[in-house]
């Protein structure tokens, strides 16, 4: 009896200090671009009501949450608990995150795209938890696609139905099939697609992965792959478009993911490769607001593949609420689907996406998670000079690539060369 | 010989060429702002709108943050020009007074600390200001951009006190004026034209900072360049809402220029010719 009674004080004891112990409310700053307040702001505004902390947002431009949180990290302090952090600064971020290996259960990697898991480490520790997983898939006009006319004139020219791209070779069929000159006047009114030379650095190693390249650039242990046969393949295939087919508008330098964007939704375009939140943010003043179909990103020889642009909260190590902000992300993670109900509409976890791909208003989600469950989307490589290997090597081979003059194998011999003279092997 | 008729009117259209040159980029952005949000995405883009539409400026109505940074810049902006004037007017009277060796050299050092690139003492700023207390708050970012502007004010009422002849102030000290006295009530409201003209380029300069207002605020003080400048997302740039921001950003300076124009060019011509 005695035993059970000092048990019993013992339990109560710790379960006083337990309640002594409890947080007191504190007030949590994440330091997000739009996208991140957007797609967070419900769970926390939940988060707020469930723990009695307090959730504050700081709103910056989308580059100025990489200088912001610079500046923070070279001082080794920090006004912010949590940030919400594009994966291209991961690595350059790593130093000053604190590890989240403890929040990565089985559970929790085995809802994530593999992508993302692998994204989400430097170096083999967890420092950053997925927020939203975004990534290119196909946009296409339903209008022109379920047209019977279309569809019989389509499948009597190239012998096979009319239906969304999903190879190589469909796309170019169907970029062709809709290069169009309405009016007979010469000049082209629609184009099939367009080639985005505005934004060379990345639309170029998409190719790459899909002509089945087992990373973009650098392999898994950081070894120069630039110059493989599918590097080779997926630069052939970005350029062709314009070098050799002319069913895309030939101002291409002129072309980022804005004007592209732009172009097809003024339909200049009749299908174009994008980010799969624009689905959901098509303006009700466009003249194929209710027309827009979605499918997934196209395979090459390698199959289906995409470069994933996912965003992951940090908790830097400075933060002097750390346990709170730990609460803040399991919790964002844990509900992580009320992202889907935001402007962008975008989620991380595969279940949060399979909730919603079947709700009207949401069909670009099953293309998402297609897309983002291919073996063939894999990352950039987290290498701290990322931005300047982008910026200095992928950029100019992308757009001397589009004068339609080098030889590609000559340009990626190039790269090559630069790499070594950056370290790599 | 060429005719006066034939050289003024090539001057004017000189000036007209250099009107059109440093006026276009303004009004297509008014233009954009008078466009609806879909017609300033067109492709190929329209020099006028086609059809004249206010929702890009009513749109801007279901963004606080934005209205309270203009709040917020003005503040800081007013507070700046404030700090500078007060520290600039006594250093430059000290240097065009005192006319020493060390008086040049310190206007040398003042010059090359405006050499200094802002990204370059931005962390050192931040240290400081947080171990003050003073991140996220309209004084830390205004004595921020005091730092810019302190050599600015310098140089430009230095020479403006350069031209104030001297005796001037040797009349006041002969009627028993002390030193200081002879600043307060003959040097400064001679300069008063030239303390405008710097006042307007240390005004102008805080408004349009960046950099230090983006690393030394949170949500407290956040200013209106950066507030305009979160409408470009990773995905996006959302032009009609950010041209009709840009407008009435714009809108403060240009009023406050056509009202301080005398005054501006009777300043800048003060220090012109010397006796």
């Amino acid at each position: 009896m005695k035993r059970i009674s000092l048990v019993l004080a013992i339990l109560v004891l710790l379960s006083l200090s337990l309640v002594a112990g409890a947080q007191d409310p504190v007030t949590l700053t994440v330091l997000v671009e739009q996208g991140g307040v957007w797609l967070q702001e419900a769970a926390a505004a939940q988060f707020e009501e469930e723990t009695g902390h307090t959730v504050e947002f700081v709103n910056v431009p989308y580059g100025s949450v990489f200088d912001r949180l610079s500046a923070e990290m070279a001082t080794g302090g920090s006004a912010f608990d949590v940030a919400t952090i594009d994966v291209v600064w991961m690595s350059h971020f790593a130093p000053f995150a604190e590890p989240l290996d403890d929040l990565f259960t089985d559970e929790v990697v085995g809802d994530l795209f593999a992508s993302l898991v692998a994204d989400a480490q430097i170096d083999g520790t967890f420092i950053g938890m997925p927020t939203w997983a975004n990534t290119e898939i196909i946009f296409y006009r339903k209008d022109l696609w379920e047209d019977a006319d279309e569809m019989a004139a389509f499948e009597a020219e190239y012998g096979y139905p009319l239906a969304p791209p999903a190879t190589w070779d469909e796309f170019t069929d169907m970029a062709q099939f809709f290069t169009r000159d309405n009016d007979g006047d010469g000049e082209i009114d629609m184009y099939g697609t367009d080639v985005k030379g505005g934004v060379a650095d990345f639309e170029w190693m998409i190719a790459v992965l899909q002509a089945g390249s087992p990373g973009v650039v650098l392999d898994a242990d950081n070894n120069i792959i630039i110059d493989n046969d599918a590097h080779v393949a997926g630069l052939e295939y970005y350029i062709s478009h314009h070098c050799d087919m002319d069913v895309a508008p030939p101002n291409v330098n002129e072309i980022d993911w804005g004007v592209a964007e732009n172009l097809f939704y003024q339909s200049q375009t009749a299908m174009f490769r994008f980010w799969g939140h624009a689905y959901r943010l098509t303006r009700g003043d466009s003249p194929i607001a209710d027309l827009v179909g979605a499918a997934p990103m196209i395979a090459g020889p390698g199959g289906v593949g995409a470069i994933p642009g996912p965003w992951f909260n940090i908790v830097p190590k400075t933060s002097q609420n750390k346990d709170a902000a730990l609460q803040l992300v399991q919790y964002l993670y844990d509900h992580n689907a009320m992202g889907i109900e935001a402007p962008l509409g975008l989620a991380a976890r595969k279940s949060a996406y399979a909730q919603y791909a079947d709700v009207e208003g949401f069909e670009n989600l099953n293309p998402l998670l297609a897309t983002l469950d291919s073996p063939q989307t894999i990352g950039r490589p987290a290498v701290g000079d990322w931005q300047q290997i982008a910026d200095e090597i992928l950029g100019p081979i992308g757009s001397d690539a589009l004068t339609c003059e080098h030889d590609v194998a000559e340009l990626l011999a190039w790269g090559r060369a630069e790499l070594e003279a950056m370290g790599y092997e | 010989m060429r005719s006066p008729f034939a050289s003024r009117a090539l001057l004017m259209l000189l000036v007209a060429l250099i009107v059109l040159v440093y006026g276009f980029p303004y009004a297509f952005l008014v233009s954009t702002s008078l466009k609806s949000p879909q017609a300033a995405l067109a492709i190929p883009p329209t020099l006028l709108p086609q059809q004249l539409s206010i929702e890009n400026y009513a749109n801007i109505g279901e963004h606080p943050t934005v209205q309270r940074s203009f709040g917020n810049s003005i503040i800081i902006a007013l507070l700046s020009t404030v700090i500078t004037i007060a520290l600039a007017v006594p250093a430059a009277y000290a240097v065009a007074r005192y006319a020493t060796w060390a008086g040049k050299a310190f206007l040398f050092v003042v010059l090359i600390t405006r050499l200094i690139p802002p990204v370059a003492v931005g962390i050192p700023l931040f240290v400081i200001m947080r171990a003050l207390g003073l991140i996220d708050t309209h004084l830390g970012v205004a004595l921020a951009h005091s730092t810019i502007s302190v050599p600015l004010g310098i140089w430009l009422l230095a020479s403006f006190m350069e031209s104030i002849p001297r005796e001037l102030e040797e009349a006041a000290r002969v009627d028993g004026c002390s030193r200081f006295g002879a600043l307060l009530r003959i040097i400064i409201p001679v300069a008063s034209g030239g303390i405008a003209v710097t006042a307007i380029f240390v005004f102008l300069a805080s408004w349009n900072e960046f950099l230090f207002s983006l690393l030394l605020s949170s949500t407290g003080v956040k200013t209106a360049p950066i507030a305009i400048a979160e409408f470009k997302t990773q995905y996006s740039i959302q032009w009609g809402t950010m041209t009709s921001l840009a407008v009435l950003f714009s809108l403060p300076v240009i009023i406050f220029s056509l009202l301080m124009q005398k005054r501006i060019i009777a300043g800048l011509t003060v220090g012109a010719v010397k006796g």
